[in-house]
């Protein structure tokens, strides 16, 4: 021990400008006396991100939060409940130090829990819904199936009020456009492949935002389903559930729910309405059972659950992704895939240009093109011939000639 | 004391316990009436109580409770309300009711009673009671929750019983027993009882209430923008929406090659293509886009992680941004169409000149002829074969001296047209002749200069002995002054006509001049130069201003009528708009022709102005000029004339402007000169 410090620094100023309405990511913790993961979440549940400042009074490379913002998750009850599990963590942890295996399922099993619902604001919907979506289609296991449900009950909702507006088929996956109370909401759909999974993603925040996500989506469909008059959560058929035939067990329900307050389609046109689409083989049957329904159509599939059966003579449309191999039906009109999310893009049903499924489906401007550059191969090919034509006459003359000289010789 | 009084009945026997007469009991004498009066009540009570209790228990201390007068115990009085007496004393007597009183009387007596509020009824013992006044006191002090008697002290400090001082041991030193050590088996046993009721379903514990998982969150309407009043809270940007090549089919344009593909490595990583467009030709031959959940991932770093800031964006429209032209129809009349075409010259027209009336204009040709033609009719009048190319002509603004001074080589001619009538004519006979060629100027000027007679045109022939390029008249016709762009000492001369007098500019010139100009109104003399412009007072001899054109050539010049306002032509094709009184800084720059600016005039009383170029185009301009000083020159383009053609890389070499009409003359070098018309 040195000698004692008589020193006294002289009274701190009271803080002025962007040093009194910001603080430093480590000042935030400290003042929120949490851990730097919890801080992690309280920033994602209450949508707190860094702000920026003007200037910069402790340097550049700092993360700045407004003060403002972490005053406010001080004061959130969820705080409070997030210390509370926290201590109640180390209970659990202690028994299980201690081999008490009993009191530590006991306390796991009465673990107090947290409600997100007072921190939904706000937000639009188009993140929420893309990774859903996306999570939805990672392996399945139990968490992630309040995603599917989710996914399904949002689509049933958009495919029964018919405000699906825009689709496109990306690489990436499916672009979904609906309008819900004017508001346009864009999401994405991956395709239905086994997802590609990477070592360099921190899935705890994934996580967290998916919990938040969650809950803003069951409120939302709720409020939604409250708007139609129909009853949330939905009751599902099990046996169409066991097939994974969620999306028509919906479509079934809103049927026997419905009590005369679901719109009337007003647009897609209603020349589309009573066409019966069935699905074939390979092709997207949830995305097409969702976009077809959207579209006012009727659709069924081939295999277990189906609406109605393959060989029903009113099909119009067979949905197909491959040269067909079975006994083709010539009454009805063999599309891909695509010639469904056109129809959509445009709104008006076209006609199908080509019959034969053998042939690829395109769409006009890709078809001028490839005629473009058919002829012009054919013209390449033309221009070759010729030349090789002329030179052959050539040949032919130049042996003649010597011909006639060697007459003319002897 | 019996277990269970009525109310009125515990009353009095609280109230008798607290009688601090009881004390006394002993020391009344016993009266053994038993047909108790209403009035002495109190007395026989005491009376009979202390003969009754002296029997039953003798040992009691002084302040032994009183026993009532009735004998029956706790019954219900309901029993003996059908009775004439209300129970037994301890003789085993009836006691006998009382006349019963009507609600009237009682109501009277009490009334006439200013003690009635201290008496109190007993239902028991059937008589009245009168409380005295300490029983009062005491009443008081127990409804304030204190202790009945005032001598009491709650408080008092503790006296213990023991006398602990100077004890070394405790009070017990036995081991502390077993049974403190081992579990308890009633306590086991009551543990056992309560599992197996629980397991049994017997006692079931408060169950947290189940609340609704979902509730309408937003209420009714869906407005809750307030919600995130409290937060600086910036939405998020929505993701970028898909264009046409991140379709899973898009079309081969889209499509990079291999060697594109390989480029992207040489680039940097940040500026490389995030996505690179595939082609797939069916729905099942799309595979799984790789980056899916990286993607999410990063998105969702974005969200909390990056600062976001309201950037302020300036929309504006740019249309709005310029300033409000004012039509062009209010601004008629102006020159627009071509209406005459003046042909003849056998080459580029270099010069034209209007004669001041308007009726006559004269050309000067590269083929070394000048001409008059008629301007209404376009007819030719008269041509004179000067035999060199023609630079400059020029009339004399004097109505009544139709003379025509014109530059062709070294020489300037000053040509007597033949107009106007017959005094006229003599006295431009009179001014055009000279005599014999003086020599009387100075002797350094006269080996430049010579006034000379030139016989074949009859007229004065002015030597010079460099080119001139250009002639100016002053405005009153006897003054006249040329520019020999090649010399710098005398580049500008000023010659008078009546007395055949020559003089140099009196001032240093920095440069070499291009263009002349005098005032239209007083003696003031602009001279440019290849950069700036010279302002002088002739009368005071002294330079006025300097221009600064920020031009690099200057090429013609010429000043409003009402002479503050010039404009000057660059051979960059810029046009410059001085406001003399404003700066000596252009006030609007004009850069609309693309070749060199020939020639810029001004209009004399239409607010036109108009430059001509190398470009085959002429420029229209209105050029309002307002009398209030505050109010700046209105200038607004108004036509492009185009119908010259371009010959030898010129185009329009002149223009000048009708006198009174709003029309406007152009020269041009495919030896045409035409008149636009409003």
């Amino acid at each position: 021990m040195g000698k004692p410090n008589h020193y006294r620094p002289p009274a701190r100023k009271e803080k002025e400008g962007n040093a009194a309405k910001y603080v430093m990511r480590a000042q935030a913790i400290k003042i929120l006396q949490v851990s730097l993961s919890d801080f992690r979440k309280f920033c994602i549940h209450e949508g707190v991100f860094p702000g920026e400042p003007k200037k910069k009074v402790k340097g550049n490379h700092r993360t700045y939060y407004h003060l403002k913002d972490i005053m406010y998750i001080l004061h959130d009850p969820l705080l409070e409940k997030f210390r509370e599990i926290r201590a109640y963590k180390k209970k659990i942890k202690k028994s299980k130090a201690k081999k008490n295996d009993e009191l530590a399922k006991l306390l796991t099993s009465l673990a107090p829990s947290y409600k997100l619902d007072m921190v939904i604001r706000d937000r639009d919907l188009d993140d929420p819904l893309t990774m859903v979506h996306l999570f939805a289609m990672l392996p399945a296991i139990d968490r992630l199936k309040i995603e599917v449900k989710l996914c399904h009950e949002w689509q049933a909702y958009i495919s029964r009020t018919h405000k699906l507006r825009k689709v496109f088929v990306a690489v990436k996956g499916i672009y979904y456009q609906a309008e819900v109370d004017g508001q346009k909401i864009t999401w994405l759909a991956p395709h239905a492949r086994q997802q590609v999974l990477t070592d360099d993603i921190d899935f705890n925040v994934m996580l967290t935002f998916l919990e938040f996500y969650e809950t803003l989506l069951d409120f939302v469909n709720f409020q939604l389903y409250l708007s139609i008059n129909v009853k949330y959560p939905p009751i599902l058929d099990p046996r169409l559930e066991a097939l994974a035939a969620d999306l028509y067990a919906l479509s079934r329900y809103f049927d026997a729910n419905h009590r005369a307050s679901v719109q009337e389609p007003q647009v897609a046109g209603s020349s589309v309405k009573l066409k019966k689409m069935e699905l074939q083989g390979t092709v997207p049957r949830e995305s097409l059972l969702f976009v077809i329904l959207a579209f006012g159509g009727v659709v069924s599939w081939e295999g277990d659950g189906a609406p109605f059966s393959e060989a029903d003579d009113s099909i119009t449309h067979l949905i197909v992704d491959r040269p067909s191999q079975g006994h083709v039906y010539l009454s009805r009109d063999y599309v891909q895939p695509q010639w469904v999310y056109d129809c959509k893009g445009t709104d008006r049903l076209k006609e199908p240009s080509v019959k034969d499924p053998s042939r690829l489906m395109m769409s006009r401007k890709k078809r001028r093109l490839a005629e473009a550059i058919e002829i012009g191969k054919q013209r390449k090919k033309d221009h070759v011939e010729r030349l090789k034509e002329r030179k052959r006459n050539i040949e032919a003359a130049q042996k003649l000639d010597k011909k006639h000289k060697k007459a003319q010789h002897s | 004391m019996t277990p269970s009084l009525t109310m009125g009945h515990q009353e009095s026997q609280n109230l008798d316990n607290i009688n601090p007469l009881e004390t006394r009991d002993e020391d009344f004498v016993e009266r053994g009436e038993n047909d108790a009066l209403n009035d002495n009540n109190d007395q026989d009570e005491h009376s009979e109580r202390s003969q009754s209790q002296q029997a039953i228990d003798e040992s009691d201390s002084s302040e032994d409770e009183v026993a009532p007068r009735n004998t029956i115990g706790d019954v219900p009085l309901e029993w003996y309300k059908d009775e004439k007496h209300i129970g037994y004393d301890f003789a085993g007597r009836k006691i006998t009711k009382k006349e019963r009183r009507d609600k009237l009387d009682s109501f009277l007596a009490s009334a006439d009673d200013s003690k009635s509020w201290h008496k109190i009824y007993d239902e028991y013992n059937d008589e009245e009671v009168e409380l005295t006044k300490e029983e009062i006191k005491h009443i008081r002090r127990l409804l304030k929750g204190k202790a009945p008697h005032a001598e009491f002290d709650p408080y008092a400090p503790y006296v213990d019983w023991f006398k602990w001082d100077d004890a070394k041991h405790p009070l017990s030193n036995a081991p502390e027993p077993k049974r403190r050590f081992i579990p308890s088996k009633w306590e086991s046993k009551k543990v056992v009882e309560y599992v197996r009721a629980i397991r049994k379903g017997l006692i079931k514990f408060d169950q947290p209430k189940e609340e609704p998982r979902f509730y309408s969150l937003w209420g009714d309407d869906s407005s809750s923008a307030d919600i995130t009043k409290h937060l600086a809270y910036i939405p998020p940007p929505k993701p970028k929406l898909p264009g046409h090549e991140e379709s899973y089919n898009p079309s081969l344009e889209y499509i990079p090659t291999q060697e594109e593909i390989n480029s992207y490595q040489l680039m940097y990583e940040e500026d490389r293509p995030k996505f690179i467009p595939k082609r797939f030709t069916s729905f099942r031959s799309i595979p799984a886009y790789e980056n899916a959940v990286k993607d999410s991932f990063e998105r969702c770093l974005d969200l909390y992680l990056c600062p976001r800031v309201r950037k302020k964006r300036i929309n504006i429209d740019p249309e709005s941004l310029k300033p409000k032209l004012p039509n062009k129809k209010d601004l008629r009349p102006y020159p627009f169409a071509c209406y005459l075409e003046y042909k003849g010259h056998q080459s580029a027209v270099l010069s034209i000149s209007v004669e001041p009336s308007g009726q006559w204009i004269a050309s000067g040709s590269k083929d070394g002829t000048v001409r008059i033609w008629e301007v209404e009719s376009g007819r030719c009048l008269r041509v004179w074969e000067i035999g060199e190319a023609v630079q400059h002509v020029a009339w004399n603004p004097l109505p009544a001296r139709p003379i025509l001074a014109v530059s062709a080589g070294a020489d300037v001619l000053i040509l007597n047209t033949g107009f106007g009538n017959e005094e006229e004519q003599k006295e431009i006979k009179n001014l055009l002749h000279i005599g014999t060629p003086t020599s009387d100027d100075s002797d350094d000027m006269s080996s430049y200069l010579s006034w000379l007679q030139d016989e074949q045109h009859d007229c004065i022939r002015l030597r010079h002995y460099r080119t001139v390029s250009s002639v100016v008249w002053h405005r009153k016709g006897d003054y006249l002054s040329t520019l020999m762009p090649a010399d710098i000492l005398l580049a500008v001369l000023i010659h008078q006509l009546s007395k055949r007098l020559t003089q140099r500019l009196p001032f240093k010139l920095h440069g070499l001049p291009v263009s002349l100009a005098f005032h239209p109104t007083r003696s003031i003399f602009f001279v440019a130069t290849k950069k700036n412009v010279r302002v002088y007072d002739m009368l005071k001899q002294k330079l006025i201003k300097k221009l600064e054109t920020q031009l690099r050539e200057v090429s013609s010049i010429a000043v409003h009528p009402a002479g503050d306002n010039v404009i000057v032509g660059s051979k960059e094709g810029k046009l410059r708009w001085f406001d003399m009184d404003l700066s000596s800084k252009p006030y609007q720059n004009l850069d609309c022709h693309r070749k060199d600016i020939t020639n810029v005039a001004f209009h004399r009383s239409y607010p036109l102005f108009a430059s001509c170029s190398d470009d085959d185009t002429a420029y229209v301009f209105h050029g309002m000029v307002y009398a209030d000083l505050n109010e700046n020159p209105r200038i607004v383009p108004l036509e492009i004339l185009r119908g010259h053609t371009s010959s030898d890389g010129r185009g329009v070499l002149d223009c000048t402007f009708h006198p009174r009409q709003p029309w406007l003359f152009t020269a041009g070098a495919d030896s045409t000169i035409k008149l636009y018309c409003h």
